[in-house]
């Protein structure tokens, strides 16, 4: 429609500044990141052009490649798990239930507290509460401090998920309420009930609700920063530095600005990819099960 | 990428239908005791802590979980004085007020005229695209340059810190204004067209208002950005009296030490007026972080 | 229309109502009773007073440099000093070079960063200004070897050094009936007599990882032969063929240490420490504020690491805790110097290595404070050496590894294993980070 008719000028008023002002502060500045993956610039001062060392570089260097290995692991199981609990949470209280509410807003509360404030707070349970509870219980598992331990991770992935099931449940939640009842009428007709009925009717109504949740997990993940910056600072040893981490701390507090440079220009090529195939993968799957 | 607003089939009839035949059922008492029980454990539990250790004083840590034996209200007095709240408390509020009336007016408009005009135009179609493409850019390759880049405009304060917060929110924003904007009906607008109207007057007379569900979701999702953010005030704002009060929770970490008591107290002031909206709105904020966003 | 314009109107006003607010609280940053007195003798006068920003790097030091800081503004009327010490110096401090936005002065350890600041050219020479008289020589060549192609320029002035080395209970000590150990054979026996006393020998702190790297310096700067650091970097040795020593050493003090080592942090441990949890803290003098903190009367000392058989080679690990630097483009040079000059006197730096547990690095100020008078005789005759760690290249994240280093020890993983690997591991990364 309206094919042939110009488009006002209004319209570029109304977006124009907007995305020049974009590109200034947002574009620009990448566009600069990427450039200075190419030289050896610190931050400050003069810098050379050393073409693709710096990328040469990164498939050599061992941390890089650990930390991308734990992003990955802890962006599936931080997705796995919050989406699982999501849903259940979600299914729970879309059910008949006393405190519908109330219950909903306390969920719901965890999304609405900073990141820096909860890591600090879950810091001291862990290190000072449940070591406690653990010793006088005569728990040895539980006695120490786990984000000083191997499993440091669990205690990272349990506060990912704690504070990201919020929303999700939210998103599932309105998701579930668009189920039609008739529907459920018609299962129980044909005698499907329970997690059968879960999966063969409920799951394929909200799977667009799925694909959201997924794709957003995933990309939020993979760039976990703040609660690792608050907990653990990415140790013990590396084992819980995540390449936005990593790039973090060697490139500022480091004097590798250009190094990291060049491994966040990657990080962004992941992210990307990663997306954009689970959006193909999850939208054919959605086309299926309609 | 397509299409991220999800609408359903079922009108709102039919979810009064629903709602109708939910209240006929019975109570499910298994599930509302299990719910209960989590919340308690998992969300009321951690912040009775926080609650119980501000009030506390040193010596009466041994038995974290116990109620204090005396109330120290001081805790939050020293903290108060310590971290310069009434100060930080401000330059948040400015920074978060700003945001969320700019980011409304701008974001909106900008989507906008994206939205209505992709199909016809591929300079439009191309920003919008742009804009999508940014939200996986890694804040950690553009920080540096950014910092330069913020200085150079003058604008590494907490006036120019709201203005970029603006300009950051564009690309989530753009996204789920656009979604929104999509299922108006275009005949709406033809109709103002006629009868003269220019499309800015369209946007405020017509879609604007329209617009209120997503807003509110924009909203909501804005200020709780804004509020929460650390990392983009540390290396913007670089004078003490600036900080936001994340930023100060982080500045003073090292000098809390030990002094849980002191600290936790202070998390509790920068954690009160979010939860003081929350309580007072928390049917709308609930209902409204996604109405916008998923269509029912 | 109308009402779109209304919300505008109300959106603005609100933001500007807020900024107004923001723009009128006066800063009340009043943590001393000093600093109070100081303001309010100051806002009487009318006149434009010139505002200076110091930046510290250091977290321990706040409190006195805020009092020493309200002296100096009643003493200069029309001067206001802004303290900022943020937690995380180094990168904040990278920001600012970023945007070329230097503080007036700065206040920092004789470290990687200032080798950047200076490096960059971002401060003045000093070298001319009447209180260089002031300054031993012996840290002004400590600076001196930090300045880019090794200038004998004073960029940095030496205020304050810091000791690291072995922190000791001294009543527990006593208690078990203990001498303070001068060799690496007299340290094992003391940690076999504390523990046969039932006492825990060491409170470790790795949840914070850089807590790992004073006890490696101390035994590096023992241990480690003599011209490593050139070697190394050139790559004619290694850390397999030369550290070996060290990380036994190193993983013998980690099995003596408490159960949790691995999570407690920096803060927590300070605490049990200074509660008597523990014997011995392998830390540096910086700390011991801390446990005063805890506990005033903590009886605390410090001795020199024996990591050696041979008295002569354990030393003490000393650097440059604190040097004042001025910012070479601040618009107010005389007055930044002023606050310089006014920290230089003897009183004044007396005031602040009593309250630091420092050493001084200024003429006529010395500390006298039991808690170091261990070390006391060691650093007046230059028995010091300074932090290994320092000559690393930057990018290498020696903590990281000891923290590993560390987890593998607490999870009882063999320990000729876990050693091998903790070397080789030490020498790929710092190829890695020899690169840049």
């Amino acid at each position: 429609m309206n094919e042939k008719r110009g488009i006002s000028i209004a319209y570029y008023l109304m977006t124009v500044p907007m995305a020049i002002l974009f590109f200034i502060f947002h574009t620009f500045p990448f566009l600069q990141g990427v450039f200075y993956s190419f030289t050896d610039w610190k931050g400050y001062g003069a810098w050379n052009f050393v073409a693709l060392r710096n990328y040469l570089h990164i498939f050599k260097d061992k941390d890089v490649i650990t930390a991308y290995l734990f992003t990955f692991k802890f962006a599936f199981f931080a997705t796995l798990l919050v989406n699982v609990f999501s849903l259940l949470l979600a299914c729970g209280l879309n059910a008949k239930i006393k405190f519908k509410n109330s219950l909903k807003a306390v969920y719901f509360l965890p999304y609405m507290l900073g990141t820096l404030i909860i890591g600090f707070v879950f810091n001291f349970i862990f290190a000072n509460v449940i070591p406690f509870w653990g010793q006088s219980l005569g728990i040895k598992a539980l006695s120490i401090n786990i984000l000083g331990t191997k499993s440091a991770w669990y205690g990272i992935l349990f506060v990912t998920v704690w504070q990201s099931l919020a929303f999700n449940t939210l998103i599932y939640l309105s998701g579930l309420q668009t189920v039609d009842k008739d529907v459920y009428e018609a299962a129980d007709l044909d005698g499907a009930a329970g997690l059968k009925r879960f999966f063969a009717i409920t799951f394929p109504l909200i799977a667009p609700f799925f694909t959201i949740n997924a794709v957003l997990c995933v990309k939020g993940f993979l760039m976990a920063f703040d609660q690792i910056m608050a907990m653990t600072n990415g140790g013990p040893g590396m084992s819980t530095t995540t390449i936005s981490v990593l790039i973090y701390k060697r490139g500022f507090q480091g004097a590798q600005f250009a190094y990291q440079s060049a491994n966040a220009v990657i990080l962004f090529l992941v992210v990307v990819s990663i997306s954009l195939v689970q959006l193909k993968v999850l939208e054919k799957r959605e086309a299926n099960l309609k | 990428m397509r299409e991220w607003l999800i609408q359903s089939s079922s009108s709102k009839v039919k979810i009064a239908r629903q709602e109708k035949s939910l209240k006929e059922g019975k109570v499910s008492w298994t599930v509302t005791i299990l719910l209960v029980l989590f919340a308690i454990l998992f969300i009321v539990g951690p912040l009775y802590i926080t609650v119980v250790i501000a009030l506390k004083e040193p010596s009466d840590m041994i038995n974290v979980m116990a109620l204090p034996k005396k109330i120290i209200w001081k805790n939050f007095f020293d903290a108060w004085r310590m971290t310069d709240y009434p100060r930080k408390f401000l330059n948040t509020l400015f920074i978060t007020i700003g945001n969320l009336g700019f980011t409304l007016i701008t974001n909106s408009l900008a989507a906008y005229a994206i939205t209505r005009n992709r199909e016809r135009s591929k300079f439009f179609n191309m920003l919008y695209f742009y804009f999508l493409s940014a939200m996986f850019i890694p804040f950690n390759v553009l920080m540096l340059p950014l910092v330069k880049q913020a200085y150079a405009f003058g604008i590494d304060n907490i006036v120019g810190i709201t203005f970029l917060y603006i300009i950051f929110g564009l690309p989530m924003n753009t996204f789920l204004y656009s979604g929104y904007i999509k299922s108006i009906p275009i005949e709406l607008e033809e109709a103002s067209t006629i009868d003269g109207a220019t499309p800015f007057q369209i946007y405020t007379q017509v879609i604007f208002p329209l617009l209120k569900p997503i807003s509110g979701t924009v909203a909501i999702l804005s200020f709780m950005w804004t509020w929460n953010d650390f990392l983009m005030p540390l290396i913007i704002l670089s004078k003490p009296n600036q900080q936001t009060l994340q930023l100060s929770q982080y500045v003073f970490q090292g000098q809390f030490s030990v002094q849980y008591n002191l600290a936790f107290a202070s998390y509790l002031l920068v954690l009160l007026p979010i939860l003081v909206l929350y309580i007072l709105f928390q049917k709308w904020i609930v209902a409204g972080i996604v109405s916008g966003a998923v269509k029912q | 229309m109308k009402k779109t314009k209304r919300m505008i109107a109300m959106l603005i006003a609100s933001s500007v109502a807020s900024a107004a607010l923001v723009g009128c609280s006066t800063p009340k940053t009043v943590d001393s009773g000093a600093s109070g007195a100081a303001q309010s003798g100051k806002e009487a006068t009318g006149k434009k007073e010139v505002v200076l920003e110091l930046f510290s790097s250091k977290s321990e030091n706040g409190e006195i440099l805020k009092q020493l800081i309200a002296r100096f503004e009643a003493e200069n009327p029309g001067v206001k000093i802004e303290f900022i010490a943020p937690q995380d110096a180094g990168t904040v401090l990278k920001t600012r070079l970023a945007k070329n936005d230097i503080p007036d002065i700065v206040a920092m350890g004789g470290d990687a960063t200032y080798k950047e600041l200076q490096g960059a050219g971002m401060l003045e020479d000093l070298g001319n200004e009447p209180f260089m008289a002031n300054v031993q020589e012996a840290y002004l060549e400590m600076v001196y070897r930090l300045n880019k192609d090794q200038e004998k320029a004073a960029y940095g002035i030496p205020y304050a050094a810091n000791a690291c080395g072995v922190l000791y209970n001294v009543d527990m000590f006593k208690e078990v009936g203990l001498e303070v150990p001068t060799t690496w054979d007299e340290f094992l026996d003391v940690i076999r007599k504390l523990e046969a006393a039932g006492k825990q020998p060491f409170e470790l702190t790795f949840k914070d990882s850089w807590t790992g790297l004073p006890m490696w310096n101390a035994m590096a700067a023992d241990l480690q032969p003599e011209n490593f650091t050139n070697d190394r970097r050139e790559g004619k040795t290694t850390f397999v063929d030369t550290h070996q020593e060290i990380a036994e050493k190193y993983l013998e003090v980690l099995k003596h240490a408490q159960p949790d080592f691995m999570g407690t942090t920096y803060a927590d441990g300070n605490k049990n420490f200074a509660e008597g949890k523990a014997a011995m803290m392998l830390n540096g003098n910086w700390a011991i504020g801390e446990f005063k903190k805890v506990n005033p009367s903590f009886n605390v000392d410090l001795f020199a690491f024996p990591a050696s058989n041979d008295t002569n080679k354990n030393y003490v690990i000393s650097g440059v805790d604190v040097l004042f630097g001025v910012s070479s483009a601040t618009k107010a040079k005389e007055e930044a110097k002023a606050f310089v000059a006014f920290m230089m006197q003897p009183e004044i730096a007396q005031e602040y290595v009593n309250n630091q547990f420092a050493f001084s690095a200024i003429k006529g100020a010395e500390q006298n404070d039991p808690t170091v008078a261990g070390i006391k005789a060691d650093v007046a005759n230059g028995k010091v050496a300074n932090f290994p760690d320092h000559y690393y290249p930057s990018g290498f994240d020696l903590a990281a590894l000891l923290s590993e280093f560390g987890l593998n020890v607490s999870i009882g993983k063999d320990e000729k294993e876990s050693i091998a690997e903790l070397l080789k591991q030490c020498d790929e990364k710092y190829n890695t980070a020899n690169v840049n």
